[in-house]
């Protein structure tokens, strides 16, 4: 396995075990439902059309699109658990005709050329080990004319400074993040036209915030059971602080970006 | 300022100086006849504004954030319909309580009060109870038809509140306990000054006997105000501070769950927010503190509607004095009454304050409240199981000490969706959370002066009445119904009580009870220009 193999890999079974989803749960994205509206409504998404959900995790966002847009969803995750509960939990929200998962990979997304209308990715661009290669197969999948919402981590265009390397190393989607320059530029070589971007910086604020939170409330009701898997709390907790002081130096941000294939 | 919200300069057009957001109606605070009223925001704060034809215009604070009371609107839950309805619609809100049929939501709490009498005289009282030779207390046969009354209106109903008066001084409680257990209602909360809790330990020990009975609790609503003599003499008219303790350190001993319940007034008690909050965090019966703007009903002292207290201003007293613990969106309107009428926040903690290792942790900070209680964005949410939870707490019927309450609390912890990494499994871990978890509420009541028949048409909290109606509690404070209930049950004549408040000092006379009533002389009649 290649290391990018290896940190894909890792991301996806993450989902579920590193640091960030030890504490925020697999359905985690900065922004929450509100956020997702936002990215649908900046998609103009409507009634009948076809969307693809690049790492979908257990399908909350699909299952949303399909109620509230009327749309048809095809997700994609990485991780086979992950797509087995989203299929139970879409089944179980009666909605199996119009939302369905395929076990794949974002750089290899296992569905036809040109067939979609839209392509959206939520908290996982940044992930991508590959982004140029991902970022052509949001192009293939889509038809021309169709469009690619992407919410996601940015840095800084001087990338983050030392102290944060620590921390970047703990959290998978501030590893390998981009600025968002960097982002749009990867996206006009996949033949993509940048149409918005907007910065949503209060989501991953509160995003740190939760986690804070959560390993706190982890603290007080298993820190013994913690010490003993090896996980240093305190060391958590000072990152979650570095962390929160780089959003508000402007160093870490959220962002929402829409592209149109050309 | 004119009632019309305008500045004066002849020959040029003025903007007014105020956002208009909406028209309803209201009470003449002197003579409880209905009135238009209208909700008007300036400087980010929230009033309601009204003209009685005969008394003039009135207005006062009602919100101390506009932001929040606007963007709090989408946290207002569907209302249910109760299996009956009492009364019928007639003269429409607020004359035809009830239930009448255009009532928007079911009881998620009725509260009997067995008796007008009180070992206290305070100087605050809602209720102006007291010593006094010429009230009621209500018979067995009355309490088991108002107890029916509710179950019939509610099905399986669950938490009824005894208060009064005083109603641990009433002969039969314990009777009236065994009565409401009988039947079912989940919860017997007990409304008390604490007096009898201190001195009657066998009393303590006959509720702590009730609280286990299977599927049943009682619980303790303890008036407790804060810590400064001053604050007892001049809302107690006595310094209760040990009375309180040992009330406390009782019912602990008898296993009872006890909620503190702070009235608290501008320039008196609003400093000991936070010390409040901090010794019922440290006390092994307490579970939850409910603090409320003191209620401009009945017997209080005098103050000014245009800088009374509201809920926005309780939370943000308390993140000022405890800065480390809180911040203002640590609460959560409530969205089965009128979202404005009460927050609500859940801590878990970890020791007591002053210990090395205490730490408070507001539950909100750990899931997206709002992914689950937006009734206006959300047509899908995440989990339905785990909005149900969030529901029954951020609830009026939401009291520490109840199974469902705590049953919640654990769907809740479930939310947090981190199951089994690291070799912890945080809900299973969580299984004892509820011992460490605090409930905060927050609670302004209308008053004849805030009333708005928006919020009445929404409450959930009614006053059971001996006639066998169940009226919003704010409409029973405010509009007459307690007067009128008074005057059936105990023959002696009541007038209706108009607030203490400083624009109405030349309209009204004391009555017998200590409260204010309407000055019977032609000078009770407004200008109809300035706003009082």
């Amino acid at each position: 396995m290649t290391s990018a193999d290896e940190a894909k890999a890792c991301c996806a079974a993450s989902y579920g075990n590193d640091a960030v989803a030890l504490v925020l749960g697999e359905s985690y994205h900065p922004g929450g439902l509100a956020l997702t509206r936002r990215l649908a409504d900046r998609l103009q998404l409507r009634s009948g059309q076809s969307v693809v959900d690049v790492a979908a995790g257990p399908g909350a966002t699909a299952r949303l699109l399909a109620t509230e847009y009327d749309v048809t969803v095809d997700g994609v995750d990485l991780g086979e658990s992950t797509v087995t509960t989203a299929r139970q939990t879409t089944m179980e929200a009666g909605l199996s005709e119009r939302v369905r998962f395929h076990s794949g990979d974002a750089e290899r997304i296992p569905l036809p050329s040109s067939r979609f209308d839209a392509v959206v990715c939520e908290c996982a661009f940044c992930t991508f080990p590959d982004k140029a290669t991902a970022a052509a197969e949001f192009a293939r999948v889509l038809r021309p004319g169709g469009k690619v919402g992407i919410t996601d981590v940015t840095i800084t265009d001087a990338g983050l400074p030392d102290e944060l390397r620590t921390l970047a190393a703990w959290v998978a989607c501030i590893a390998d993040a981009k600025p968002l320059t960097e982002y749009s530029r990867i996206l006009g070589d996949a033949g993509f036209v940048v149409t918005r971007t907007e910065q949503h910086d209060d989501a991953i604020a509160r995003m740190v915030e939760q986690i804070d939170a959560r390993v706190r409330l982890l603290r007080m009701t298993a820190g013994k059971r913690l010490a003993d898997a090896g996980v240093d709390v305190d060391a958590v907790l000072r990152y979650c602080t570095l962390a929160k002081q780089a959003i508000d130096d402007g160093l870490i941000g959220y962002a929402l970006l829409i592209a149109e294939r050309r | 300022m004119t009632g019309n919200g305008q500045v004066d300069h002849p020959g040029q057009k003025q903007d007014r100086d105020e956002v208009f957001v909406e028209f309803t109606k209201s009470i003449c605070p002197v003579c409880k006849v209905p009135v238009d009223a209208q909700v008007n925001i300036r400087d980010n704060k929230v009033y309601l504004r009204k003209r009685c034809r005969e008394h003039g215009w009135f207005e006062a604070l009602t919100y101390g954030d506009a932001e929040q009371y606007l963007e709090s609107a989408r946290f207002n839950k569907p209302g249910t319909l109760p299996l009956t309805f009492q009364t019928e619609v007639k003269d429409g809100c607020p004359s035809d309580c009830g239930l009448c049929p255009e009532h928007k939501q079911h009881a998620c709490l009725g509260i009997i009060e067995v008796n007008t009498g009180c070992n206290l005289d305070c100087p605050i009282c809602f209720a102006d109870s007291g010593h006094q030779p010429d009230g009621y207390s209500i018979t067995r046969e009355q309490c088991e038809r108002m107890l029916d009354v509710f179950v019939e209106s509610e099905g399986e109903a669950e938490v009824v509140m005894f208060s009064g008066g005083e109603p641990t001084i009433h002969k039969q409680i314990l009777e009236f306990i065994d009565l409401a257990q009988q039947r079912p209602i989940r919860s017997v909360n007990l409304n008390t000054n604490g007096i009898r809790l201190a001195s009657d330990t066998r009393f303590v020990a006959a509720l702590g006997e009730r609280n286990d009975v299977k599927d049943r609790s009682v619980n303790i609503y303890l008036q407790f105000d804060g810590f400064d003599e001053r604050t007892h003499r001049e809302i107690r008219g006595k310094d209760l501070r040990e009375i309180k303790r040992r009330a406390l350190d009782n019912c602990a001993e008898a296993g009872l769950t006890v909620t503190l319940v702070a009235a608290i007034e501008r320039g008196l008690n609003e400093h000991e927010i936070g010390d409040v909050v901090e010794f019922g965090l440290s006390h092994p019966a307490v579970r939850s503190v409910a603090f409320q703007p003191v209620t401009h009903s009945g017997r209080h002292v005098e103050f000014d509607p245009m800088t009374r207290l509201t809920n926005p201003d309780v939370i943000k007293l308390l993140v000022e004095q405890r800065p480390d613990w809180f911040r203002k969106d640590d609460f959560f309107p409530v969205p089965c009454c009128f979202p404005t009428c009460r927050s609500i926040t859940y801590l878990v903690t970890e020791g007591a304050p002053g210990e090395p290792d205490f730490g408070v942790l507001p539950i909100p900070r750990l899931l997206q409240v709002e992914d689950y209680l937006d009734y206006v964005s959300n047509r899908v949410v995440p989990d339905y199981a785990i909005r149900e939870a969030l529901e029954k707490l951020w609830s009026a019927s939401a009291f520490m000490g109840t199974d469902v309450t705590e049953d919640r609390l654990r769907v809740a912890a479930e939310a947090l969706d981190c199951a089994d990494a690291c070799g912890v499994n945080l809900p299973e871990a969580m299984a004892d959370l509820t011992d460490r978890a605090f409930m905060i509420v927050v609670q302004d009541f209308l008053d004849p002066y805030t009333l708005n028949v928006k919020q009445l048409m929404k409450c959930c909290v009614e006053e059971i009445t001996p006639d066998g109606r169940l009226i919003p509690f704010c409409a029973y404070n405010s509009v007459g119904y307690r007067e009128q209930v008074r005057e059936q049950m105990s023959g002696v004549k009541v007038a209706d009580v108009v607030p203490n408040a400083i624009p109405l000092r030349q309209v009204v006379e004391d009555s017998p009870y200590g409260s204010k009533v309407a000055a019977d002389r032609d000078g009770a009649r407004g200008d109809g220009d300035g706003t009082r």
